[in-house]
């Protein structure tokens, strides 16, 4: 009996240790801002699934869930119902107003459900790949070469997911797509973030040039990713 | 926006018992998009190469892109978390 009282006692310490250990692992905010940006590109798996009944139901719901679940989580925070020591990494332009994790979800919810993947995909990406790259850059270079740099980035994954367009659609969708996505990001405001921005901004015009290539009978290129 | 509003809030870590979420999240924020990455190249490696198809070799660049640009930032993240563990 006393034995195993003093073998919890032991656990407990353990556990205490271990607790405040991890309490005291302080983690780098500006790199874990990176990462969860980079870490966008998985939504790209949504093309992936399968073209099944019931996929298509989770395709449609799980986005908008997980939106609506963090938008829930941010109307509490924001409103002080819940400890916003919950929520790392936040700046502090942030702490009146949504997250931008929240605009950045919203813009690939928009995306994936309501623009041809044609279109969703290098927006995505330019959100999760060009947006860290072009803050990165930030700390060394100036405004006018992050933007010529960062340009190149977006026209580059443009490029890759129009690759099978004729030419002249590549570079005109790759110019009007980096620049919008550039724009976006140039921008910054309280109320709408550039995470949303660089997203919508390029899709919206794109959409305006899907339009009038379909109105005038040209071949719409096929999407870079199949479903299984 | 003014340059001082970019800095970082400040966390308190004064209740033992909250939850961490970044430490919660960070095996997530580094597997998974790696995961995805490999499943791409996989998909072009089976459903493009093996049938000698370049339909699929978007999804070929696609996973390498994926997979840099995490890798990319996953290193200076990886490291100033050990620096984080060994500082404590």
């Amino acid at each position: 009996m006393h034995k195993s009282n003093v073998n919890r006692g032991e656990g407990i310490n353990q556990v205490d240790r271990i607790k405040k250990k991890i309490n005291s692992v302080e983690f780098d905010a500006h790199w874990y801002r990176r990462v969860f940006h980079t870490f966008g590109t998985s939504f790209l798996v949504y093309y992936l699934l399968p073209d099944l009944e019931w996929i298509n139901l989770f395709k449609f719901w799980a986005p908008i869930l997980l939106v609506a679940f963090a938008l829930f989580l941010e109307c509490l925070r924001v409103t002080e119902k819940i400890n916003g020591e919950h929520f790392f990494g936040l700046r502090i332009y942030e702490k009146k107003r949504f997250g931008s994790y929240l605009y950045f979800g919203v813009g690939v919810l928009i995306l994936l459900l309501f623009f041809p993947q044609q279109i969703a995909v290098p927006c995505i990406l330019c959100a999760c790949i060009a947006d860290p790259i072009m803050g990165e850059l930030r700390r060394n270079l100036g405004k006018m070469q992050i933007y010529i740099i960062g340009f190149l980035i977006c026209m580059f994954l443009f490029l890759i997911t129009w690759h099978k367009a004729d030419l002249w659609m590549v570079f005109l969708v790759s110019i009007v797509g980096a620049g919008g996505a550039v724009l976006g990001e140039v921008k910054k405001l309280w109320w709408l973030d550039d995470d949303f921005m660089i997203q919508i901004v390029p899709a919206v015009l794109l959409l305006i040039i899907w339009v009038i290539i379909s109105y005038f009978g040209f071949v719409i290129p096929e999407p870079v990713i199949y479903s299984w | 926006m003014k340059n001082k509003e970019m800095y970082y809030l400040k966390v308190k870590r004064g209740d033992k018992n909250i939850v961490r979420t970044e430490i919660l999240l960070t095996p997530l924020l580094i597997g998974l998009p790696i995961i995805i990455g490999i499943l791409f190249i996989c998909d072009w490696f089976y459903r493009g190469f093996l049938t000698y198809s370049s339909v699929f070799d978007g999804e070929l660049v696609l996973g390498f892109i994926i997979l840099v640009s995490n890798i990319m930032f996953d290193i200076p993240f990886i490291r100033s978390l050990l620096r984080s563990f060994r500082g404590n």
